[in-house]
């Protein structure tokens, strides 16, 4: 009995992988949506919003990347946000 | 004539650096264009690459704490802690961070590790995470916790190293984004060591207590988890969150070892610019419950005898915050009003029980988008129960009055 549960857990994770693999990572409201946009909103709901001038280009990739994973951001969303905040360089 | 060449003296003491200085930076100049000449010269891929390991693609970030605390018993400077992240990209996929914490506590220093983790981009909308992680279950821990994010010195009720919800844990994770047509999505799907059961074997006032992130693991079993987040609005304004997370907590080759936990909980955020008001409101809340099988621990009083009771803990919280960000004052745009409600219940009938509530009012000021200082006042209700009629509250648990500054860096 141990052995099917952690074989269908096993299964159900691959199942939501298979899932999420096939989702869409944008939408016709985030394709509008600009770097600008998706950095207030997606920063201000846990903490407040860094200036884009705060960071080197190189230091902003560490950091968008970092944030990526912990918000959970899509690629096109992170790469939005990415190209807004290297701007003030 | 004395003071003529005394004149001529001191002009020449003046002057005399300046030329030379002037003869040093044109000397500096040549030789720099010399060597962007030579260095033209070099083959392309020989030449300096700016995102070269250990250079640019490590960052140092992380936050620090301190603070005064004024009771009706204590006047004291508390909560010294400094907490770097360590975060290191190898490439466009592979990142790896981790978090150290330095803390001064009971005349201590206490280092601690919080997370040290590496994530690996799958896909575009998937990412695998191996190590030890913040376990994704519910909004404060995983997003709110830090002390430069935390709108409070304190932590609510339940949440943090000494409740019943997790903090961190050794496992792998698949998380990520999607869009499920035009709403937004975000999920986690893990796997731990998970929580170990405290059968009171050692310490009979714990028999029954959940403990988190303890290594090594008690057993061959393991923990399963997911969290689930939506965002209804298209401007992703509000986001509520469902968690759970399941697997046996006993230790292998005793009488616990089929025991199971089940932790399941919901969350909320939402964050919004509101005009009328010139203000940003953000709304957090978090509900969670604890459920661990019932089972028999021994008598604290007597261990060769047992006793039982219905193990189901909750922990709840709801936070309001106003900052007036859009007014023209600049002292009151960085002004920030919050206040916060936590409710902690552990069993009815544990040694163990708790039923405590706790009310926090602050006032917040921000020196830039990382730093501040933050005005608070907590009042506590309800207590431990001792058993014997009547109430006790937690030590170090009593109304309070907190001044704290954070830095987020």
């Amino acid at each position: 009995m141990k052995k099917y549960s952690v074989l269908i857990a096993v299964f159900a994770v691959v199942l939501a992988a298979v899932f999420i693999t096939s989702c869409a990572t944008t939408s016709e409201v985030s394709a509008a949506k600009s770097g600008a946009q998706l950095w207030g909103e997606n920063c201000l709901r846990c903490h407040n919003t860094p200036s884009p001038a705060t960071f080197s280009d190189p230091e902003w990739d560490a950091a968008v990347l970092h944030m990526r994973v912990r918000a959970n951001l899509t690629d096109d969303e992170a790469v939005k946000v990415a190209e807004f905040l290297k701007s003030a360089n | 004539m004395k003071k003529l060449i005394y004149r001529l003296g001191l002009l020449l003491f003046v002057v005399s650096p300046v030329w030379l200085r002037a003869q040093d930076a044109d000397q500096s100049l040549q030789v720099q264009s010399t060597l962007d000449q030579q260095l033209a010269q070099v083959p392309q891929e020989l030449q300096p690459d700016d995102n070269k390991p250990g250079l640019s693609r490590f960052l140092l970030r992380g936050y620090a704490h301190s603070g005064l605390e004024v009771t009706d018993e204590e006047f004291s400077f508390v909560g010294g802690s400094f907490n770097p992240i360590l975060v290191f990209r190898q490439s466009d996929r592979l990142l790896f961070e981790s978090e150290l914490e330095f803390e001064f506590e009971d005349g201590e220093l206490e280092i601690g590790l919080e997370y040290a983790d590496m994530s690996y981009i799958l896909t575009k909308g998937l990412t695998l995470r191996v190590g030890k992680f913040l376990t994704p279950f519910g909004k404060f821990i995983p997003d709110l916790h830090p002390a430069w994010i935390n709108k409070f010195p304190t932590k609510p009720l339940g949440a943090g190293h000494d409740g019943i919800l997790p903090t961190a844990d050794i496992g792998a994770e698949l998380r990520g984004g999607a869009y499920l047509g035009n709403m937004k999505t975000n999920y986690s799907f893990y796997v731990v060591n998970g929580p170990q059961l405290n059968d009171g074997s050692v310490d009979a006032e714990e028999g029954g207590m959940l403990h988190y992130g303890l290594f090594p693991d008690n057993s061959k079993q393991k923990s399963f988890g997911t969290r689930i987040g939506i965002f209804p609005f298209s401007n992703s304004s509000l986001e509520l969150g469902f968690s759970a997370q399941t697997g046996k907590v006993g230790a292998k080759e005793t009488k616990y070892e089929d025991v199971g936990a089940t932790l399941y909980g919901v969350d909320l955020s939402f964050v919004k610019n509101v005009t009328g008001l010139s203000s940003v409101i953000d709304l957090k809340g978090q509900y969670a419950v604890a459920q661990v099988d019932d089972v028999e621990y021994p008598e604290p009083e007597n261990p060769t005898e047992t006793h039982t009771f219905d193990n189901k803990s909750t922990a709840w919280f709801a936070q309001l915050s106003i900052r007036p960000a859009f007014v023209d004052s600049k002292l009151i745009q960085n002004l920030e009003l919050a206040g916060r409600y936590s409710s902690f219940k552990t069993p009815e009938g544990a040694p163990w029980e708790v039923d405590q509530s706790q009310f926090e009012i602050g006032l917040n000021y921000w020196i830039d988008w990382r730093t501040v200082f933050k005005f608070s006042y907590r009042a506590i209700s309800g207590g431990e129960e001792d058993h014997h009629g009547g109430e006790e509250a937690e030590e170090g648990m009593t109304n309070a009055f907190f001044i704290h500054w954070a830095i987020g860096f």
